[in-house]
């Protein structure tokens, strides 16, 4: 289970820059979240949805509040929070197996056992052949296959997604989405999955959390009570759509709030 | 070859064109050999477009060139290439010269061997933590301008007139690009690389063994080339000024006798040493980091 109970966050400007004000990332953030629960933060840029994701990982320090995974107070980076990246953040030099099995790597796990269980994850992950490749000779989608391998294959309680498939193109991404419902209903885990897309937000999630932005707040937690496992089919669903309509009205309803604050200043 | 981190920027193709150094012309196209006239192109164009055919020709041509200014000016101190060349077999026959290269480049392995462990400890110390390379930078960089000509007598004093102080004077020629290229290399070392080695829980030791030191390695082996051309200049300078042992030694016996062909002899020896430090240089650099697409070596 994580606890995060009023976390704030404030980025002050390196000294000696003039014209920049400190900015209030967080405000007051508080959301518990299940074991095994899927939970996606989605709002508008600046809203500290990345911030929040990084300091559940232990990236970033937590200046006001308390956020605790399974009753320990993070304070640092653990691999019983895995992390997959936007940018894929795979050891270029390393082949497909070297950098799934890099978490047991650090760990001193023995070579035949770590890559014993990589390849299987390869597998899982739908690379099998690949698994002296290097990342170079690889597409985007299947980096990113690679980096959400080397998370599992550390046993996380925990997987944190930061925008995963924000780098891929359309046709990448939805494939990619389908891929990500049909591991996790293998290897189930509490995630938290930063994401753009609404269409996403809802496709993945058990709750859809909506940030606003300056400060970042929690402004509305959305259900999604679409049944599992789930598909690109139940984007056509009536519980979709409404789901989306509302999510939009939310959205925009951020964006006129905003609107005259942006003109006056 | 003395220039700093610059030059080794653009070797790695890293900064003024990402599209790296243009690799060789394709090959020539499939002709087929139905007439003599043809081959005779098609084998033409082969040869024109083989990997180093102008490197060729230019060295053909500054040799040729020497060779003419030489014959037309006869000057004393400006021997014709053809009887240097004479000069140096004569010394390769007589064995002189093997001696000399053998001692010359085992003071050449071992001030580099030090001057590489040395400056790649010292440049990722320094490009790691902040306070390491706000005390050594001023001493790095006064030391690297300096001109080392003028530490022969300290280190002479020190060692003596041994081998030692020749290797002294390799390792302070050679260290200072190391370590430039070094602190350089792991402080562009991809952030998020190190985060993620972070998360999945490697200590500071394993981040810069597993992800600083790898990452970094191209670029120090771009100043690894750079220190190994330094070097060799450092052990022709020691042999100069210390003029114990080795090539150097023998060269300015040479010029005290003015035998201007045994001083360019010895030169083309010298010359051949660099060529073949830098190409080994050059071989582990490949090696180590096979895993760089072509367009970014």
């Amino acid at each position: 289970m994580i606890d995060i109970s009023h976390v704030s966050k404030t980025f002050h400007p390196r000294a000696g820059r003039r014209g920049t004000q400190p900015v209030t990332a967080l405000d007051d953030v508080n959301l518990t979240i299940g074991d095994n629960e899927f939970v996606t933060l989605i709002g508008p840029s600046g809203c500290g949805k990345t911030t929040l994701l990084r300091m559940v990982a232990g990236l970033t320090s937590v200046d006001e509040g308390l956020i605790r995974v399974d009753g320990k107070v993070v304070r640092g980076p653990s691999p019983d929070r895995a992390m997959v990246f936007q940018a894929f953040a795979l050891m270029p030099w390393a082949s497909v197996l070297r950098n799934v099995a890099f978490g047991l790597e650090l760990r001193g796990t023995p070579k035949r056992e770590r890559e014993e269980l990589a390849r299987d994850l390869v597998r899982k992950v739908g690379l099998a052949g690949f698994e002296k490749s290097l990342p170079a000779e690889l597409s985007g989608g299947m980096r990113q296959r690679v980096g959400i391998a080397r998370a599992l294959a550390v046993n996380p309680s925990v997987l944190l997604m930061d925008e995963p498939f924000g780098a891929l193109d359309e046709q990448t991404k939805r494939m990619m989405q389908e891929e990500l419902l049909r591991i996790w209903e293998m290897e189930r885990k509490t995630v938290i999955f930063v994401t753009h897309s609404i269409d996403e937000a809802i496709l993945l999630a058990d709750r859809c959390v909506l940030m606003s932005a300056r400060p970042g707040r929690i402004h509305e937690i959305e259900t999604i009570h679409l049944p599992r496992p789930r598909s690109r089919a139940d984007e056509t669903s009536a519980e979709f759509i409404e789901t989306k309509a509302r999510l939009w009205d939310h959205l925009r309803s951020l964006q006129l709030a905003e609107e005259p604050k942006r003109v006056g200043v | 070859m003395s220039v700093g981190p610059d030059t080794a920027m653009s070797e790695l193709g890293l900064k003024p064109a990402i599209e790296g150094r243009p690799t060789s012309v394709p090959s020539a196209p499939v002709l087929l050999p139905d007439s003599r006239g043809q081959r005779w192109a098609s084998l033409a164009v082969r040869v024109c477009t083989a990997d180093g055919f102008y490197n060729l020709v230019s060295l053909v041509g500054g040799l040729l060139l020497w060779e003419i200014i030489a014959r037309v000016f006869e000057r004393p101190y400006l021997p014709a290439f053809t009887s240097v060349v004479d000069r140096l077999w004569e010394l390769i026959r007589s064995g002189e010269i093997l001696g000399d290269l053998s001692r010359s480049v085992q003071n050449l392995g071992l001030g580099f061997a030090f001057a590489a462990v040395l400056g790649v400890v010292v440049g990722t110390l320094m490009g790691r933590y902040a306070v390491i390379e706000k005390m050594l930078d001023p001493y790095v960089y006064a030391l690297m301008t300096a001109p080392t000509v003028v530490f022969t007598p300290v280190y002479f004093s020190i060692f003596g007139l041994q081998r030692w102080a020749i290797v002294a004077l390799i390792v302070q020629y050679s260290i200072f690009v190391i370590i430039v290229n070094t602190v350089t290399a792991v402080k562009t070392v991809d952030r998020e690389l190190v985060e993620m080695a972070s998360v999945f829980g490697a200590r500071e030791h394993q981040r810069i063994t597993k992800i600083v030191l790898p990452a970094a390695l191209p670029l120090i082996m771009a100043g690894m080339r750079l220190g190994m051309g330094r070097a060799v200049k450092g052990m022709i300078n020691g042999e100069l000024l210390i003029a114990v042992v080795g090539l150097g030694a023998t060269s300015e016996g040479f010029a005290r006798a003015f035998d201007a062909e045994g001083v360019f002899a010895v030169l083309l020896v010298v010359v051949f040493v660099a060529l073949a430090a830098t190409k080994l240089v050059e071989l582990v650099d490949r090696k180590v980091n096979a895993w760089l697409p072509n367009s970014q070596r």
